[in-house]
């Protein structure tokens, strides 16, 4: 089994069903942070840093 | 008592350590200081060879570990550390998770420090870059790794702020990986107290090396300080980032992407081509997400460029942003296959790595210091008048030492690929080629001046500081509003993940597995790319035993044992080298630096006399050599004790000994160092040699490349 994966590992079906997937996960993911809806969050978490808390 | 709570009102008192930020602060610039000189001090050897004073501690050869591990583990681990306590407790609102375990991290670092300070100076390195530290050393970097990340996911189990801002993502993806990278990469088998072997061979090794080497620089050198970038350039600036969904795309792409591109370090060597491919792909595409990163931290000053004017701290970070995406640009080109073939090995390389840590690490932490100081000390910064000649002086020596260190580079690689028209070497003495850049050499070390002065007058600044500062430096305590643990369910995607601590952490460690594990396991299984047909011999005894002094002396700094597959390099030094010729070597030698011409060749090229006399003074054979000398070696004996324990581990790690040259280790060590003394004898050598190092060493270089038995 993993001398037959090793000897495949540069199959040029391989490399593209490997570019494929990571073309796919790369657009979806940019997508997903992308979508609408998320701004009022994103705002709040780019605050986090500037928020001052109350000293005592 | 850390923090109450004021049950009625929701809101909770939190007192940060901030004790612990101060001690790291302290300890960065300090250890700065070291690393800084050390490395002028190395510089200047470069420049003039008789700074090495012929004294075995001052050599080049040792020092440059020393140098490149206070850089690395004392300045910027420590400044990763007084970074992240900082703003780790603010940002989650809540005080650090112990106050011992954080002490115990501080001390026990310093600890490890000046453990590295002492050995590396005496020679006791396992000979990789950047990972030279003997095995109890690294041991006690693990152990202390574990408390510091025991510390932090405490911090973060006990927080108040539900959400993780990015710049802990970036520090928990750090100290993930680090843990992995550091392990992996120093699984060594002890054969004493200050001597062990890894347990990869050849290839392996480079491999799992430069795994580990690349993501130093990615993972210790780049995501930390870009969570410290997410976190002090919005605070300086008193502006949010300029995008989070930008950041959020960065964090996942760099981290997914940065594991792969080591390879990039081993381009047109033995290394099999689909690795090599894939370190050139990933490498360029990581300026995506480089320039993403970089760009989102520039843009956050959108409508206060003024301060860039007006505010050294705001300067002091933009430079250091600027610096991050030129290295950046800089590395996905030097991976092309064509440039990389061109810059490889020349000091294009150091002068692109010092692009990245003076320019990026130096000033983002130069920026973070003269921010945090004040504040934690409650006090005004002395002199931003000093602050800002501090930052022009620092710029100014690190362009001397980038533009010095590019011309040498180009300079000599194209030297050393000259070839005239009857297919010849335009520049076939090596040597030529050095002393034409030594005036470049000159105007680095002039640089390293300039930014050592520079930080003189942050040493001299944060004192005046620290002087001024009240006597009572009570902890911050502020009012948060009280956690809510619970994930909300109405909350998806991303912002639910950000909630989840352990979830994130196992999705960053998913991201960095994947290219770990596809590039380093098949090599794990070394016989697939070795040819039966080009046999090796193992090394002898003796010649192992001038293998280790090669390794003591750090000859590996400036030697590299690896033939390329380029015309020019077959022409200079003969045929490529081959995977089965290094497949015994622990560690590998390939190097990464030629100051000297490649060795993978060297054995039989010259008589012993000549070796005995290049080591005992090179200028007696090679008249402009800048070579330090080593004169020790003539007087020192050879340790044959230790050579039993080393043959029979070699043996049970694969390496072809028989039983007879295992028990007979000792003896047969002895008998060919008798025959190298007895040559040494005829050939003019007084004294009686066959116990002494220069034969062990003189034994292994004549055996470099004469191994083979095609």
């Amino acid at each position: 089994m993993k001398q037959q994966a090793l000897a495949h590992f540069t199959d040029i079906y391989l490399i593209a069903i490997a570019f494929f997937l990571f073309l796919s996960v790369f657009v979806g993911y940019i997508l997903w942070v992308c979508r609408k809806g998320k701004k009022k969050h994103y705002d709040y978490l780019s605050q986090l840093p500037l928020h001052e808390e109350t000293r005592t | 008592m850390s923090a109450s709570n004021d049950s009625s009102s929701g809101f909770v008192q939190v007192k940060y350590n901030d004790e612990i930020v101060r001690m790291f602060t302290l300890a960065t610039i300090i250890w700065a200081a070291v690393a800084f000189l050390v490395g002028v001090i190395i510089a200047a050897q470069m420049a003039v060879w008789q700074l090495n004073f012929n004294t075995s501690w001052l050599t080049f050869g040792r020092l440059r570990p020393l140098h490149t591990n206070a850089a690395l583990f004392a300045f910027a681990g420590n400044a990763i550390f007084a970074g992240i306590y900082h703003s780790t407790q603010r940002l989650l609102k809540t005080r650090l998770c112990s106050d011992v375990l954080g002490k115990l991290h501080f001390w026990g670092w310093q600890f490890i420090i000046v453990l590295a300070a002492i050995t590396l100076p005496l020679g006791l390195s396992q000979g990789k870059e950047y990972a030279e530290l003997e095995w109890p050393i690294d041991i006690a970097v693990v152990l202390i790794w574990v408390v510091f990340a025991i510390n932090f996911f405490g911090t973060l189990l006990k927080r108040n702020e539900k959400h993780m801002y990015v710049s802990i993502w970036f520090y928990i993806a750090t100290i993930v990986t680090v843990a992995l990278l550091y392990i992996v990469n120093a699984i060594s088998l002890p054969i004493s107290f200050f001597k062990s072997y890894i347990v990869f061979a050849g290839i392996q090794d480079a491999l799992v090396q430069w795994w580990y080497g690349h993501n130093a620089v990615a993972f210790f050198l780049t995501t930390p300080f870009l969570g410290l970038m997410y976190y002090y350039m919005p605070k300086a600036a008193n502006r949010p980032i300029f995008s989070y969904r930008l950041s959020v795309v960065h964090f996942w792409s760099l981290i997914f992407l940065y594991i792969w591109a080591g390879p990039h370090h081993l381009l047109n060597t033995a290394l099999p081509e689909w690795l090599q491919t894939l370190g050139i792909v990933f490498s360029v595409m990581l300026w995506a997400p480089s320039w993403g990163g970089a760009v989102n931290g520039i843009l956050t000053l959108r409508g206060s460029w003024n301060l860039l004017r007006t505010d050294p701290i705001i300067k002091f970070l933009v430079a250091a942003i600027t610096f991050y995406a030129m290295a950046t640009f800089e590395g996905p080109l030097l991976s092309v296959k064509a440039v990389n073939s061109l810059g490889h090995y020349t000091d294009w390389i150091v002068g692109h790595v010092h692009l990245g840590t003076l320019g990026w690490n130096g000033f983002l932490t130069f920026g973070i210091i003269y921010f945090i100081v004040p504040r934690l000390w409650k006090t005004e910064l002395y002199s931003k008048k000093l602050a800002n000649i501090h930052f022009w002086i620092g710029i100014l020596g690190i362009l001397f030492y980038y533009i010095s260190m590019l011309a040498a580079g180009i300079t000599q690689g194209l030297m050393w690929r000259a070839i005239d028209a009857n297919g010849n070497l335009v520049y076939p003495d090596f040597v030529e080629t050095v002393i034409r850049i030594v005036p470049l050499f000159f105007y680095r070390a002039i640089g390293g001046v300039l930014f050592l002065a520079g930080f003189v007058l942050l040493l001299y600044n944060v004192y005046k500081t620290i002087k001024q500062a009240p006597k009572d430096l009570a902890d911050e305590t502020v009012q948060v509003k009280g956690a809510s643990f619970a994930v909300s369910h109405s909350e998806r995607g991303h912002r639910r993940l950000e909630g989840m601590a352990a979830t994130f952490t196992i999705l960053a460690l998913i991201a960095i597995l994947a290219g770990s594990v596809i590039e380093v396991v098949p090599t794990l299984s070394i016989s697939k790319y070795v040819k039966t047909e080009n046999k090796v011999k193992p090394f002898t005894p003796l010649e192992l035993a001038g293998r280790n002094i090669y390794i003591k002396e750090g000859c590996y700094t400036c030697h590299s044992q690896m033939i390329r597959s380029i015309p020019s390099e077959e022409l200079r030094y003969g045929a490529a080298s081959t995977i089965e010729e290094s497949m015994y070597d622990r560690p590998f030698q390939w190097g990464s630096k030629r100051t000297g011409p490649d060795l993978a060749r060297l054995g039989k090229k010259y008589p012993d006399l000549w070796h005995y006399m290049h080591m005992e003074n090179p200028r007696a054979v090679i008249k402009e050599s800048i070579m330090p000398a080593y004169p020790w070696l003539i007087s020192s004996k050879i340790d044959f004790e230790n050579l039993g324990k080393t043959i029979s581990l070699f043996k049970k790690l694969g390496v072809p000994y028989s039983d007879r040259e295992v028990s007979d280790t000792i003896a047969s060590a002895k008998t060919q160092a008798l025959g190298i003394a007895a040559r040494l004898k005829d050939q003019g050598v007084k004294e009686e040699m066959s116990d002494k190092k220069i034969t062990a060493l003189i034994a292994y270089l004549q055996a470099l490349g004469q191994k083979g038995e095609k």
